[in-house]
Parts: structure tokens; C-alpha cells; sequence
């Protein structure tokens, strides 16, 4: 990965803002005053020990949680009123689930057209269980993710864990989305797979499409443009990845070492 | 062309077509203002001490009548399900050939409804109470005789064989080995045989075997329906409270869920669940105090009257090939309309938070609501026939399917629903795709077993709807012709038993891993 200049949140529209974010838990909140900017093009890795809220901010961010304060902005929009709006809201925003959701019973084919539901009427979406629709493009979808397309017409829950989480990624791209977000998706996988994996991510992100992606690992920052270090719901640092230093992820983690 | 998972549990959906396109063809014009009235009475019951009073002791009797019936049949069918079980004879004399010799045997009683056991029993004993407990406890028993040594059969056997290569006797070696796990399917599927034994308690009462059953059908056939609803809304409450209260013990106890569309753990609470079932024996003593029921006068038979003259040739004589016909479509007909309407109806509602509940009330009444009734009711409007039976038998069907549909659908598939709806579906194709994908299989393998109960209940309809087999059996028990009557249960046997047997088949290859 080349070193990317860093847009400024001045210049380009964001596609997500966050304004002062609170989510209530259980005796301290979740989210805590949380206010960050994503632009277009830009890839975000959201770093932070567990229980940090890093889930919930994603929660937040794909609209699977509503706040119990400040806004959430897509493209500069409120959440829309109507339900056909929200719909239409929500087919912009990717989202890479840690458990994949797929759908074992389908075939390959049929779950990555399940990512153009939001576009599709009935009649696709029936037809799309009858026979094998849109060939091609869901060809191509499988080619960009380095994957062979005579898979398109497996069952997904014969194919391998690699595999599953390509499909559940080429998914997310038929949809096309210009966000995409990422709970842990590198979690559980071995060191290779990781590393291909989030370099695929990090190729789809590029404007007006941006990448907000929670990391376990910090030695996995390179190619992003930017982290922001969560603890405790509240944000430690949002700063370029060039400019973070040693001492500041080990504030961020700091009393998971000390812990018991 | 394949239909993927989701899709196939529409498909039985499509029998609305030819239903709907018949429909306009089988109103008679007439009974309009009664369905009104009908409907016009759910809100304005009556509350007329009277009525109350009637409903309340016919209320208890049906209660009295179902318990009894479903306690006998636990007894029975936990013995006969020891008794056809193919483990403990080869455990115990080395040969499961005597398993095979009373399961066979035990197909006869449980082929035959309940219905039917009781309207012979009434003949041969005349009206008591003890009738409609034994015509509940005989098929009963003989189901539950079949889970029991279904459920043993499958048991994996190594504690048992290790037990045994340790010198155990067999007997205390099968006790410890296949007792402890067999008992929570046990006790889960008894819980739901109460909820049944409600149910067919109440329909026994519809052709005058006592209880509120009985109260529902004269209100009706007299058009008093105000009191009917008094009724009908007490009976929904005591079955909706019989259901929740069964299945919180079903998960303070951890046992499975019925049918296993939701797995959950299983575990168990032994003190108290022992407790429970030792309260369970005086209250049946006071019950069966209650309702005078007597096992001794069970004995004193009535003569049968003589064999007509000509012979078995009357019986020979019946239009056997139409009676079987109209008894298969309405079998199809009903479990296609019960099986494919329930996913519809969830489809149609998912978008709005209230439809799931307004769909659990209907399918609440048309589980209560005994489907003679539905026809009386149908046929205000609507000309006798197979169409107008499927319709009823469907309606009560529906309400025990979309029951299990939507236990299930709400116990898997949340993820992946939330996936699709985060990606921006609609909530009637997340609910498709998300949810019904990993429901289809398990949900259409119930179906096919339903269709088997749905085959047994025709008798049901096809006594009011004057279709069927059921048609010519009312004729045949109101005349006494014992040769027909012998003849017909024959040929209901024979039905259930191949029925059974596809439908077997039919769910073995749906539960089939791909």
C-alpha cells in the first residue's frame, strides 16, 4: 500500500459524522460523547481494547442501534422518517459482519444477490430463489475477490472459512455501498489469511467510497489513513496513522496489561 | 429450475388459486347478515350470570375430560412404549421381533380418531363420562406409545452396552442407561399432548359428549351468538394460559422445544418436577370424583343390533372409490392451505410491529375453535363440499402451524435477518431470506406430519361438510349398520397407514442433510 494523502474532512463531504454520540449500558455508558468525521475515499481503523464499544459504535454507525443521544449523519443526512427513505439510506452503508450472515441454505450465487435486495423488487428477489440470476456481474464479483467463480453455484456452507468470508465481502460490494464497515473481521483468522484479507478491504476503500474498520491488532495500521484509539465509550486519539506512536497505543490498552 | 429453500415453503401457497378461483362458485347467496351477527358478537358477549354459569361448568367438565383422558394416556402409552420398543426386548430376551408385533398392533388404535372412538364407544356403552375419556386415552395413548419408543429407539446405546459388559442386569442397566436422557422428550412432548387433549376434549363436547364443546354448538346452531362468544372468550384464555404455562415449565425445566425448530439445551429440575407430577394424582382422583366417571359401567355393553339381511354386500356396495377420492383432495387441500398460508400471513405482516400479535389471536382462535364448527359457520354462506371442509380443517390446522412457524422464526435466523435489513431489504424479503431460509426444511417436515393428523381429521369435517368418509359414517352410525361401520374404519386404517408411512418418507428426505 502506497502512502495516501490524508482528505481533510474541510474539503470532502463526509459520508459518516457522528456528533456526540452517547449509548446508555449497564451502570457506565457504552458510548460516551463520541464525535468523528469519515470522508470519502478516507479508510479509518478503529482501534481499542475489548469492551471499549467499538461493536457499538459500528452498531451505531450501520444504523442497527439508535442512540440515546447526539446524530448520526449519512452523506450529511439525518436518519430519513420514512421507511422506504431508511431503506434506501441503508443500502448505501456496507456492512462486513464478524459471523459472516450468510445464508447456509442458498448458494453462492443467490447471497451475493441477496446484497441487491434494497434495489431489487419481488419479482428479482423470487426469481433469484428460482433460478440463477445476474450471472455475470456476480462472475465478476467472485473474479475481484480472487475467487473462482465455478463456486457461484455451491452451497455456501460447503465452502471454506477463507472462502465464506470473500463471499460475505463480494456480498457487501454488490450492494454497492459508499460506506463499509468492518467489526473485527480479521478476528479468528490465521496470519495470512488476515493480512490477504484486509488488503482486499483496503482496495475496495477509495473515493466516494470510505472504509471504518475495528482492529484488535495494532500492528496491522499500515494502509490506513487514519485510527482513531477508543476506551472506556470515549475517544483517546483520531490522528493519522503516520503521526501515532508507541507510547499511544499502549496508553489506549494500558490497563488490559495491568489487569489481572 | 429449483426452488431454493425459502421459496419451497411458499409453494404449498399456490393451492389458493384453484381455492380462490372456486370460491365465488360455492357461495349460495344467503347468510351474509348471520356471519355478521357472528362476527358482531366477538364484542359484545354476554355477560348474563346464565350464561356464564353454563359456560363455567361446561368449561370444567371439557378441563375434567381432557385431563383425565391425557393422564390415562400417559400411563398407557409410557407401558405400550416400553412394550414396542425395539432396545428393551433385545435387551431383555435378545429379539426386537415382539417391538415390531405391537407397534403393528398399536397402528390400529391410533389410526382411528378420537372422534370416532367416542361415537362407537357412546353406541356400545351409552352417554357417560368415562366415554369421552377413554376415546381420548385409546389414540392417545397409542401416539404416545409411538414417541416413546421412537424416542428410546434412538437413544444412542453405548452407556448401555457399557453397562452391561460390566455384569449389570439388563433391566436396572436400561433404567440407568436410557431413563435419565429419555425423559426430558418425555415429559416436553406429555406438556403438549395436554394442549391437544384441551382441544379434542372440546370437540368431543361438539357432538355431545358433554362439556362446553356441546354449549358451543347448540349457541350456534340456535344463532345465540352473543353467548357463544362468552364461551369462545373463555376458552381462549384458559387455553392461551394452558400453553404459556406449559411452556414456562417446559423452559424452567430445560426441556427441548417441540419439534426442535428452535433447539435449546436440555437439563432438568428433578425435585420439582417429580413434585408436580405426585400433585398431579389427587387432583385426578378429585376430578374423576367430580365427573362420576365410572370404569366398572365401561363394562356393561349394549347388544349390537343384528347384521342386515343381504349381508356384507351392502357394505361392499358404498361408492368406496369417490368417498376415498373426496377424503384424499380434502386431506391435500387442508394441509396444503395450513402449511402454505402461515408463511404468507407472517410475509404479509412483517412490516408492522402489531401484525405478528393480530396473527397470533386468529391463529389462537383457530386452534381452540373445532373445525365442525368452522363449517357450520362456513356454511352460512357457502355450499357443503369438499372445498368448504378443507377450508375449516385448514383453519384450525393453520393455527397449530403458524404457531410452530413463528416460534420458530423467532428462535433462529435474527442475525441474518438484521444482516439483510442493515443492507437495506425490505422487512418482508429479510423475513424470506433471512429467516425462512434455515426455518423451510424442518418447518415443511412438520407439514408432511401434519398432513398425516390432517388425514385422520377429515372424519371431523366430513361429518358436518357431508364430504368423504366421514360423510357416509354419520349415515352408517345413525342407521346401526355395523358391516359398513367395520368396513369404513377398515378403510380408515388402511389410509392412515399408507399416509403415514409417505409422510414418513417425505420428512426423511426433507430432514436429509444436502
Amino acid at each position: 500500500m502506497g502512502a495516501m494523502q490524508v482528505p481533510s474532512p474541510n474539503t470532502t463531504p463526509p459520508v459518516l459524522a457522528l456528533e456526540a454520540i452517547t449509548v446508555k449500558g449497564r451502570g457506565r455508558p457504552r458510548l460516551d460523547g463520541v464525535t468523528l468525521q469519515i470522508a470519502a475515499g478516507e479508510r479509518v481503523a478503529l482501534l481499542g481494547p475489548s469492551g471499549a464499544g467499538k461493536s457499538t459504535l459500528l452498531a451505531v454507525a450501520n444504523g442497527l442501534l439508535t442512540p440515546s443521544g447526539g446524530q448520526v449523519l449519512w452523506d450529511q443526512q439525518p436518519r430519513a422518517h420514512s421507511a422506504r427513505g431508511r431503506l434506501r439510506q441503508q443500502a448505501r452503508i456496507g456492512t462486513l459482519w464478524q459471523d459472516l450472515r450468510l445464508i447456509d441454505e442458498l448458494t453462492v450465487q443467490q447471497n451475493l444477490n441477496a446484497g441487491c435486495l434494497a434495489r431489487w423488487g419481488w419479482p428479482r428477489a423470487v426469481l433469484n430463489l428460482l433460478l440463477p440470476i445476474d450471472s455475470a456481474a456476480c462472475a465478476e464479483a467472485l473474479q475481484r475477490m480472487d475467487l473462482d467463480p465455478e463456486l457461484l453455484n455451491q452451497s455456501v456452507a460447503a465452502l471454506s472459512g477463507g472462502q465464506r468470508q470473500r463471499v460475505a465481502m463480494a456480498r457487501m460490494l454488490r450492494q454497492e455501498p459508499t460506506l463499509l464497515l468492518a467489526d473485527e473481521p480479521l478476528a479468528n483468522l490465521d496470519p495470512r489469511l488476515a493480512a490477504d484479507l484486509l488488503e482486499l478491504l483496503l482496495e475496495q476503500a477509495g473515493a466516494p467510497r470510505a472504509l471504518l474498520l475495528s482492529l484488535h491488532r495494532p500492528d496491522l495500521l499500515q494502509g490506513f489513513d487514519r485510527a482513531i484509539g477508543l476506551r472506556n465509550g470515549q475517544i483517546q486519539f483520531d490522528q493519522p496513522v503516520s503521526e501515532i506512536g508507541p507510547e499511544q497505543i499502549q496508553r489506549l490498552y494500558g490497563a488490559e496489561a495491568t489487569s489481572p | 429450475m429449483r426452488a431454493a429453500p425459502p421459496l419451497l415453503l411458499l409453494l404449498p401457497a399456490l393451492v389458493l388459486v384453484p381455492v380462490l378461483i372456486a370460491l365465488p362458485l360455492l357461495l349460495h347467496g344467503g347468510g351474509w347478515e348471520l356471519l355478521g351477527q357472528f362476527l358482531q358478537g366477538a364484542i359484545s358477549p354476554s355477560l348474563d350470570p346464565l350464561v356464564l354459569n353454563s359456560v363455567i361448568t361446561g368449561l370444567g367438565v371439557t378441563l375434567g375430560m381432557a385431563l383425565l383422558g391425557w393422564a390415562v394416556s400417559l400411563v398407557l402409552g409410557f407401558v405400550l412404549g416400553l412394550a414396542s420398543s425395539r432396545v428393551i426386548w433385545q435387551s431383555l430376551s435378545g429379539t426386537a421381533l415382539p417391538a415390531e408385533l405391537v407397534r403393528r398392533i398399536l397402528a390400529i388404535p391410533r389410526a382411528i380418531h378420537e372422534l370416532i372412538w367416542g361415537l362407537l364407544l357412546l353406541q356400545l356403552v351409552g352417554q357417560q363420562p368415562a366415554v369421552a375419556v377413554l376415546a381420548i386415552a385409546i389414540p392417545y395413548g397409542a401416539l404416545v406409545a409411538r414417541v416413546v419408543s421412537d424416542l428410546l429407539d434412538a437413544l444412542p446405546t453405548r452407556n448401555l452396552e457399557a453397562l452391561r459388559a460390566g455384569g449389570a442386569p439388563a433391566g436396572t442397566a436400561l433404567l440407568t442407561a436410557l431413563g435419565p436422557p429419555l425423559l426430558p422428550g418425555v415429559i416436553s412432548y406429555g406438556g403438549y399432548r395436554l394442549e391437544c387433549a384441551l382441544r379434542s376434549a372440546t370437540l368431543l363436547g361438539v357432538f355431545g359428549l358433554g362439556g362446553l364443546g356441546n354449549e358451543l354448538v347448540l349457541t350456534l346452531q340456535s344463532l345465540q351468538f352473543h353467548e357463544l362468544w362468552t364461551g369462545l372468550w373463555v376458552l381462549l384464555a384458559v387455553m392461551l394460559g394452558l400453553e404459556s404455562g406449559i411452556g414456562a415449565l417446559r423452559r424452567r425445566w430445560g426441556m427441548p422445544a417441540r419439534f426442535g425448530l428452535g433447539a435449546r439445551s436440555v437439563g432438568q429440575q428433578g425435585r420439582e418436577l417429580v413434585l408436580t407430577l405426585l400433585a398431579l394424582v389427587p387432583l385426578l382422583l378429585w376430578v374423576g370424583n367430580a365427573l362420576e366417571v365410572d370404569p366398572r359401567s365401561l363394562l356393561q355393553w349394549q347388544p349390537l343390533p343384528p347384521l342386515a339381511p343381504q349381508g356384507w354386500a351392502s357394505a361392499l356396495a358404498l361408492p368406496w372409490p369417490s368417498m376415498v377420492l373426496q377424503t384424499l383432495v380434502l386431506t391435500l387441500l387442508a394441509a396444503a392451505l395450513a402449511v402454505g398460508v402461515a408463511p404468507l400471513l407472517l410475509l404479509l405482516v412483517a412490516p408492522w410491529p402489531w401484525g405478528r400479535r393480530l396473527l397470533q389471536l386468529i391463529w389462537a382462535f383457530g386452534r381452540l375453535w373445532p373445525p365442525p364448527l368452522t363449517a357450520l359457520l362456513l356454511l352460512f354462506v357457502l355450499k357443503p363440499g369438499v372445498v368448504t371442509a378443507a377450508l375449516a380443517l385448514g383453519f384450525h390446522n393453520l393455527g397449530i402451524l403458524g404457531r410452530l412457524l413463528l416460534e420458530g422464526a423467532e428462535a433462529t435466523g435474527a442475525a441474518t435477518e438484521d444482516a439483510l435489513h442493515c443492507s437495506g431489504s425490505g422487512p418482508r424479503l429479510a423475513l424470506l431470506y433471512g429467516r425462512f431460509s434455515g426455518l423451510a426444511r424442518s418447518y415443511l417436515a412438520y407439514g408432511a406430519y401434519r398432513a398425516d393428523v390432517i388425514l385422520r381429521e377429515t372424519v371431523v369435517v366430513g361429518l358436518v361438510a357431508g364430504t368423504g368418509l366421514g360423510a357416509q359414517l354419520r349415515e352408517s352410525l345413525s342407521s346401526f349398520a355395523w358391516d359398513q361401520l367395520a368396513a369404513l374404519l377398515a378403510m380408515y386404517v388402511v389410509l392412515t397407514l399408507v399416509g403415514e408411512d409417505l409422510s414418513d418418507r417425505a420428512r426423511r428426505r426433507l430432514l436429509r442433510p444436502a
